[in-house]
């Protein structure tokens, strides 16, 4: 785990950042850095559905194909969480079949970027879910 | 096996321990007439012991006889003598004168006459007419007996002039005697008629010192008063068995008479006693000779009975048919073997059946065998068979031969690679070093005709043995109009079917590629857009950049790796084989990723590797990926070992690390299209994913296989691979092409062949040197820049080991200088060439010209 916010401000929102790509996370990071929210990264399927259920984070960047568990997994277990109810999710996905954007949105994610994304798009997308 | 047919054998041929059934009746002869022979020796000794016992007991007996009777007789003259002494009336007769008369019976005695005498020595009165004068005053026993009664022998007789004895008795005192004369001559065969009867006895009457004869049975006359001194019988000295006077031997007893202390002997014909002996013992002999011929001709009769008939059915079964059996016995064997005779038989008729059965069987076969033969032979179509090793023919049809155009002889001194156009050679060599499948349909083929023209064939073929040759049976058709048609209609299905499988392959190939080219590309895109739109602190911009240029590789590996991947599945890169030294390429591969900070990469190859025949490029490019997937799976270091062992006709290549390993359900999956191991202990360790399914692509097109083994996370893997060997040619390259650029060396090579020269290609220096102990080529064509040994290197080698004679044409992009250029011209290099296009051409030209000036000069040389 790794924070580039500093600890003792845990009253801020949390996102969960989740991806096996250390580029990929340090991308996002960048992009959506922010003193609004607090910001975690996730290695992997496993690791990211741990800190969301230590952080109760307001929202998940979940990269779709990650060794462990899926994106989609982690999706499906906190669309299966009532006390995660208020958790949003994108999805990061490099696939680009309508039968995976279709399989994304069914599960309940609430948007989803495909690989090559605009960051400046992105930053939006996070914005438009924190309700900023 | 062997152990088996043993036993078959063991059954089939008894060990002769026993001895045979005529063995037993010789042996059995043999103590017959052993046992008869000494029976015989018995006999005839035994009689003779008894005849010489029986001999001696009637000699004792005869002797102590004649003793008794001599004794008798004595005593009988005694008593006369004295009786007639004492006669008052002899007495008066001596003292005066006047006539008497005697009368005398000389009892054993058969002569002999009584006297009175007076003591002058004349007869006063005799048994006998008288005689005149004193004939016995001058005999010496006179005196004696005037005394007392006195016996005397022997002593002769003047009145008879025979040999005498003398028994005297005085008569008063001194008047004279009455005296007995008796002849003893009579006495030996008196005694012999009364006692020896038909035994042979000789009498012999001693004096008591045994040194005179007083009688004897044969030849009395001659014996009489005779003296022993002299005589066989005198030398002898003495015992029982002892030769008489004559030599004849004889068994002896000999008794003291009694009241004149003589000696008789009586002696027994030792021969007369022996020749009853031997007479009796003859018969017994006779006996048992005509025992042991009866018993002989029981045996021969039993032998012949049982033995020979036994005999004759035993070669009856060795060596002749059934039915024979019973006649070669015969009605005249004992009725066991007769029995015999006919229980084989009748086996010999069910035997005989089975082997006509068998016999019907076995022809068929041979028919059978025959109709083989001839599909092969009279098969319509051109067949062949040929060594798959040396390429050899080993056989070939008649259609083969009347079809092509060379005789049987001139196909068998050739190989298959005769009968290809050369433009074809390179096509098929290849074809034939990758393993052919057991049953193998390919064409169409051109073939060449002995008169030089080429026909279209489609090759059917498959693998067999043959003469313990592994070799294929190959049958070549002729491409008929409506067969090319068909072929062709055939080919462009196939490749519809390959086309629509492609086109599948690549969607999905696209699709995977499409996917895993996102990451990096979002990663590049997304940090130019943040540099762009955003202000970013310098660290920041140092990062960004960063990770944009890392990404921007990975992507490049990617599209290189895919695009290789490509190339090789869909069949465009074209393997191009030759024999490489594996040794200097695993060598290459270490040096390559060799990281001076980590342990050094242990390379385990045998000295004596042979060659193996690969693209060198492509195998070179396994060893490294493998090399490089080792290092960067050992993030902690660990100990990476390379290594090469022929196994089976094979070389098999490992690289052993002790890394992060494998887990079991992902060891079958290593080789597929981007599938990369789960597992965050290598989160950081980056890879396209496509590696060792190049690997396995291009080992497969090597004919090799790949794997992989691991003991599970953090055990390390051994990756391994198999290559072909290079095998032996038949014919050695006229040239050697030292060339790492395939192409290139490709497109040389079929310029040489196209100018009657055949080439062999080595793509390192290494190779190249093995090549050369191994073959030695008559030229060479060499590039300078090459893998490990460069080309320099390489020449200065080939001359020092096999001398300036060895044309050599040098084909390189290397820019050399005057200097350079001159080292290599000294070093008799007779061009430098520059590549390029049409360069290939002209370096196999002045090839074939250097060949030849040297091939002028030599012949001028031998001429």
């Amino acid at each position: 785990m790794r924070t580039r916010t500093p600890p003792g401000l845990q009253v801020l929102r949390t996102v969960v950042i989740a991806d096996d790509e250390s580029s990929m996370r340090l991308l996002v990071h960048a992009t959506i850095e922010s003193d609004d929210y607090c910001v975690v990264e996730a290695a992997d399927g496993a690791e990211a559905w741990a800190m969301v259920q230590q952080h109760r984070p307001a929202l998940v960047l979940l990269d779709v194909q990650m060794p462990g568990r899926s994106g989609l997994e982690v999706l499906r277990l906190i669309k299966a969480d009532p006390s995660l109810a208020a958790t949003r999710v994108i999805l990061l996905t490099a696939k680009a079949q309508e039968t995976d954007i279709e399989s994304g949105l069914i599960a309940g994610a609430d948007f989803y970027l495909t690989k090559p994304f605009s960051p400046l798009d992105l930053l939006t997308r996070v914005e438009e879910a924190l309700q900023l | 096996m062997a152990l088996q047919r043993d036993g078959r054998e063991r059954r089939h041929q008894p060990a002769r321990q026993g001895w045979s059934l005529r063995n037993y009746m010789a042996l059995f002869m043999v103590v017959l007439l052993g046992v008869a022979g000494l029976a015989a020796f018995a006999v005839r000794t035994m009689a003779e012991m008894d005849a010489q016992q029986t001999a001696m007991a009637d000699a004792n007996f005869a002797a102590k006889t004649a003793a008794t009777e001599i004794a008798t007789d004595f005593t009988l003259l005694e008593k006369t003598t004295d009786q007639l002494a004492a006669n008052p009336t002899v007495a008066a007769v001596l003292s005066r004168a006047g006539s008497c008369g005697l009368t005398f019976t000389p009892g054993a005695f058969s002569k002999g006459h009584l006297d009175i005498i007076s003591s002058d020595g004349s007869v006063r009165c005799s048994s006998q007419p008288l005689p005149k004068g004193p004939v016995y005053g001058l005999s010496d026993w006179l005196p004696v007996a005037m005394q007392s009664r006195t016996t005397v022998a022997p002593f002769l007789d003047p009145v008879s002039g025979e040999i005498s004895a003398v028994v005297a008795s005085p008569v008063g005192a001194g008047l004279g005697i009455v005296a007995a004369i008796v002849t003893l001559a009579p006495l030996g065969p008196s005694l012999a008629a009364s006692l020896g009867g038909a035994r042979h006895l000789e009498f012999l009457v001693t004096t008591k010192d045994s040194r005179t004869v007083l009688t004897r049975s044969i030849a009395s006359a001659r014996w009489v008063g005779a003296d022993l001194a002299g005589t066989p019988f005198a030398r002898s000295g003495g015992g029982v068995e002892r030769p008489d006077v004559d030599g004849t031997d004889r068994l002896y007893a000999q008794v003291p008479v009694a009241s004149t202390a003589w000696i008789v002997f009586a002696g027994a014909d030792k021969a007369a006693a022996l020749a009853a002996a031997d007479q009796l013992s003859n018969r017994s002999i006779a006996i048992i000779v005509g025992g042991v011929a009866i018993m002989l001709l029981v045996t021969s009769v039993v032998y012949r009975r049982i033995a020979e008939p036994v005999r004759r059915l035993s070669l009856v079964m060795r060596g002749s048919t059934a039915g024979d059996a019973v006649k070669a016995v015969g009605p005249t064997g004992a009725a066991e073997v007769t029995n015999l005779a006919w229980d084989f038989d009748r086996l010999m008729a069910t035997v005989k059946h089975e082997l006509a059965d068998r016999l019907t069987k076995e022809q068929k076969a041979l028919v059978s065998e025959r109709n083989y033969r001839q599909l092969f032979e009279s098969h319509p179509q051109p067949m062949w068979l040929y060594d798959v090793h040396t390429l050899c023919f080993l056989k070939v049809n008649d259609a083969a031969v009347e079809r092509y155009g060379y005789s049987r002889e001139e196909f068998l001194a050739m190989t298959i690679r005769d009968i290809r156009p050369p433009q074809d050679l390179p096509k098929f060599l290849e074809l034939i070093a990758t393993a052919q499948p057991q049953l193998d349909k390919t064409g169409p083929w051109r073939h060449l005709l002995k008169d030089g023209s080429t026909v279209q064939v489609l090759i059917t073929s498959h693998s067999t043995t043959f003469d313990d040759h592994e070799a294929r049976l190959v049958l070549a058709e002729d491409l008929t109009e409506s067969q090319q048609l068909e072929l062709e209609l055939h080919q462009s299905q196939a490749r519809a079917e390959a086309n629509a499988e492609l086109s599948k392959a690549k969607d999905e190939m696209v699709s995977m590629v499409s996917h895993e080219m996102r990451t990096p590309l979002a990663s590049i895109v997304g940090f130019a857009e943040l540099l762009v739109t955003r202000k970013v602190t310098p660290a920041q911009r140092a990062e960004y950049l960063g990770v944009m240029l890392q990404e921007g590789r990975r992507l490049t590996a990617l599209i290189n790796d895919f695009l290789d991947l490509r190339r090789i599945e869909g069949g465009h890169l074209t393997m191009r084989f030759a024999p490489a030294d594996i040794q200097a390429l695993i060598k290459r591969g270490v040096a390559l990723v060799a990281d001076p900070a980590g342990i050094p990469i242990q390379i385990r190859v045998p000295s004596n590797m042979p060659l193996v025949r690969i693209d060198g490029d492509a195998i070179f490019r396994v060893v490294a990926n493998l090399l490089s997937n080792a290092r960067k799976y050992s993030p902690h270091g660990g100990e990476i070992v390379v290594g090469a062992a022929v196994v089976a006709d094979m070389v098999e290549v490992y690289v052993q690390d002790q890394g992060l390993g494998i887990p079991a359900d992902a060891l079958s999956q290593v080789f597929r299209r981007f599938f990369r191991v789960d597992n965050p202990d290598r989160n950081g360790i980056k890879g396209t994913g496509l590696g060792l399914s190049i690997c396995k692509n291009i080992v497969e097109a090597h004919g090799g296989t790949i794997g992989v083994e691991s003991d599970g996370l953090g055990k390390g893997a051994r990756f391994h691979f198999t290559v072909p060997l290079a095998r032996e040619t038949a014919r050695t390259g006229d040239v050697l092409v030292l060339e790492d650029d395939s192409g290139f060396a490709h497109l040389l090579q079929a310029e040489l062949t196209g100018l009657g020269l055949s080439s062999t290609w080595a793509a390192d220096a290494e190779t190249a040197e093995r090549l050369m102990i191994k073959k030695s080529a008559r030229a060479v064509v060499l590039d300078l820049l090459l893998p490990g040994l460069q080309g320099e290197a390489f020449l200065h080698r080939l001359r020092i080991k096999h001398g300036a004679e060895i044309p050599v044409v040098v084909v390189t992009l290397k820019d050399l200088d005057p200097a350079e250029s001159l080292v290599l011209y000294k070093a008799g290099v007779t061009a430098i060439l520059r590549k390029g296009p049409g360069m290939a051409e002209t370096a196999a030209r002045m090839i074939a010209k250097s060949l030849t000036a040297e091939s002028q000069a030599a012949e001028l040389v031998t001429g």
